[in-house]
């Protein structure tokens, strides 16, 4: 990793952070709509599938060393067992994949819109079907919440993440377009 | 709440180690996630204002420098009490309230070099199994702390100039802009570390000049 790459890396860790701390929409239960999942799929669609990994592994570390990163101001080894342990450590899993998928999806170059409509597929699979899956396996066997129900409670978020991959994608073509960035 | 707000002190957390100090915060934030009476979370609460007023800082300071994770919890609390009850709020509020003050405290009382070279202590294991580099992940951890009040501090630039010229930003209408600002602000400081000759030289041989050069150090 070049200097830059590990500005890059920590700038993105800190995109995430950043946006933890925009008010966040409670939902259901008190459970908020935040920001910060969209942050997961910028890092990995701006850096690519290793740097945009490398940022989340950044963040997963602020929260190990107790400091309050996570929307609501959550951190602290707790956060590890709790019972969205799986959709922070899937973050990690969420940034490869959506930087993978853009790496491969965008490599020629096509119009805005074709584009933007493939870095939202990129953030769709990775920041929803690979973090879901963790995050509902998390649910399902480590809470003990069983498959079904795990299921039922994550899904209500599905359509709020739709909207931020689309987000995603949008100010990623734009950033990308002013500054060269290598996917990687 | 982190990063760029340590202040100089010779208070008796400032005197603490810095691991010391990280390793009871790591503790701490861990334990008041299974404490569920609001009793001793209130105790827990005023302790952690007792430490982060002992730094030297006014309540004051430490309400602004707190002010945005305040209306975090705020929002939070509200949302509880509102969906859920009273008592669950109380405990939410004054769980997360205590971690924010201790993480205030550490933060306050914490140089960038000290905590670097802790994080870089950290990484050593991982890097005698040749997973990284300690001193480069260090500073990637040390660098994101920096950044985050400069992300807050160049969105307020970008949203006062934007309502200067009478624009109403919308999400996008800030973010591409903000996003691009801070990417080539992290690459000029990256150029800059470059400058400074980072990583500094591993002394291959005891006759070999150490240097002084910290990842971090001003």
């Amino acid at each position: 990793m070049t200097t830059r790459d590990i500005s890059h890396v920590a700038l993105m860790a800190a995109v995430i952070v950043a946006l933890g701390l925009v008010p966040a929409i409670p939902l259901a239960a008190g459970v908020p709509i935040t920001l910060q999942s969209m942050g997961v799929m910028l890092a990995g669609l701006v850096l690519g599938p290793k740097r945009g990994a490398a940022a989340v592994l950044v963040v997963v570390a602020l929260v190990a060393l107790g400091l309050p990163v996570l929307s609501g101001g959550r951190g602290g080894l707790g956060v590890f067992v709790g019972p969205t342990a799986g959709f922070l450590l899937g973050w990690i899993l969420a940034a490869f994949v959506a930087g993978f998928l853009a790496q491969v999806l965008e490599a020629t170059e096509k119009s805005t819109l074709v584009r933007t409509v493939q870095l939202t597929a990129a953030a769709i699979v990775g920041g929803i079907v690979v973090l879901y899956a963790c995050g509902i396996l998390w649910l399902a066997f480590f809470v003990k919440l069983g498959l079904a129900k795990a299921f039922m409670v994550s899904i209500v978020f599905v359509p709020g993440d739709v909207a931020k991959a689309i987000a995603a994608a949008l100010i990623t073509v734009k950033v990308r377009q002013a500054v060269a960035i290598e996917r990687k | 709440m982190i990063a760029g707000l340590a202040r100089p002190g010779t208070s008796p957390l400032h005197r603490t180690a810095a691991g010391t100090k990280l390793a009871a915060l790591a503790i701490a934030a861990t334990t008041l996630f299974f404490v569920d009476d609001s009793r001793l979370l209130a105790v827990a609460g005023a302790v952690a204002l007792a430490l982060a007023r002992s730094t030297g800082a006014s309540f004051a300071e430490i309400g602004r420098d707190l002010k945005g994770p305040a209306l975090v919890l705020a929002v939070l609390g509200l949302a509880d009490w509102w969906l859920v009850d009273g008592a669950t709020a109380l405990v939410v509020v004054l769980r997360l309230g205590a971690i924010a003050l201790l993480a205030h405290a550490v933060t306050a009382t914490t140089t960038t070099a000290e905590l670097s070279e802790v994080l870089e202590r950290l990484f050593a294991p991982a890097e005698r199994l040749g997973l990284l580099d300690a001193a480069r992940a260090a500073l990637t951890v040390t660098l994101a702390m920096r950044f985050v009040p400069l992300i807050a501090e160049e969105a307020r630039e970008i949203r006062e100039a934007q309502a200067a010229r009478g624009l109403q930003g919308s999400v996008l209408a800030l973010a591409v802009p903000l996003l691009v600002k801070v990417l080539v602000r992290a690459q000029d400081l990256a150029d800059a570390i470059d400058a400074r000759g980072f990583p500094p030289d591993r002394p291959t041989s005891d006759t070999e000049p150490k240097t002084n050069l910290r990842p971090g150090s001003p």
